[in-house]
């Protein structure tokens, strides 16, 4: 089949095709085409302004409130009973490993340590805690021997937390407080 | 026609691309809201304890009633002041009477002392002497947990 452009000024309308058959000369006329327009797209317009104002919100909220600082955790101890006013503290064991920690004269800050009974002296907590951990490979000692820490009333408390956590780090067990 | 010639006029359009900057705050935003606790208005802002390779841990204990020792404004008298949770400072006396009457109501009462690192032991072991007369048996005590925790 043969296209014909049947085009130009005749009795069909403008536009119309006429099909021609190869074997005979038989004409047939299609309509005219029919012009579609692509239908524009609709825009669509995401408003970005309130998911702005809102993230921009809540950024210096976070900002403004967040603190840096180390987490809080928590350091375990049994208290004796006490039984009213005077009353004397609870019997211990017969050797407890008594650590005594005071504030050295003259100097706020700093802080000496003495274990009762042992000529070792520590200066620091972490020496502290090699001490009561080499201890406990001592026949006599282990790891439930009492330790008990007397503390003189002038030492800064975090003196006191540092020589509890020595003994915690020295994996002592039966942790106690007593009045120096 | 006409309208073209009214676009050439206009001239290039400029934008501001937003893309970017949006990506940016909403990666801080999601990082923020990641890395925030919200602390509880009981855990009164002040400077903890914070021992060298420190075995404290994370723990929550049911019934349990904080004591905060920090040291008071010097522009104000200095000293030290005590409150019991979220409340204003008291007395000692008042907060024993109040750790009592806790108590009364709940035998297992457990105590967390969140003292300030600078205060001295005898400023502390006031609470810890009282807590012990009250009989309240389990001591807690508030330090800060080591880097690597």
């Amino acid at each position: 089949m043969t296209a014909i452009d049947a085009g130009g000024p005749g009795w069909w309308p403008a536009g119309t095709r006429a099909i021609a058959a190869a074997s005979d000369e038989t004409v047939h006329f299609l309509p005219p085409r029919r012009q579609f327009r692509k239908p524009r797209p609709t825009p669509i317009a995401l408003v970005l302004a309130p998911m702005v104002d809102m993230s921009f919100t809540f950024l210096i909220f976070f900002v403004a409130t967040t603190r840096w600082e180390l987490p809080e955790g928590v350091m375990t101890s049994q208290m004796p009973r006490w039984t009213g006013q005077g009353a004397s503290a609870v019997p211990l064991p017969e050797t407890p490993v008594i650590v005594r920690l005071s504030q050295k004269p003259g100097e706020a800050d700093e802080y000496a340590i003495r274990i009762d009974r042992f000529t070792e002296a520590p200066t620091s907590f972490g020496e502290l805690a090699a001490f009561l951990d080499k201890l406990q490979t001592t026949p006599g000692f282990d790891e439930n021997t009492p330790v008990v820490i007397v503390a003189s009333d002038e030492v800064r408390w975090d003196h006191v937390v540092s020589c509890w956590n020595a003994a915690l780090r020295a994996e002592c067990k039966n942790i106690a407080f007593a009045q120096p | 026609m006409r309208y073209k010639r009214r676009r050439e006029a206009a001239g290039p359009v400029t934008s501001f691309n937003f893309t970017p900057l949006i990506d940016v705050i909403f990666t801080l935003t999601i990082f923020y809201m990641l890395v925030t606790q919200f602390s509880s208005a009981e855990l009164v802002p002040l400077r903890l304890p914070e021992p060298q390779d420190s075995r404290a841990v994370a723990a929550k204990i049911p019934d349990r009633v904080v004591v905060n020792c920090r040291l008071g404004d010097p522009a104000e008298g200095g000293g030290v002041l005590y409150s019991l949770g979220p409340n204003i400072p008291e007395s000692i006396a008042v907060i024993s009477d109040r750790l009592a009457a806790m108590k009364a109501q709940q035998p297992e009462l457990k105590l967390l002392i969140r003292a300030d690192k600078r205060l001295a032991y005898a400023d502390v072991r006031v609470i810890m002497r009282t807590a012990g007369e009250l009989g309240i048996e389990l001591l807690n005590v508030a330090a800060h947990m080591s880097e690597a925790d």
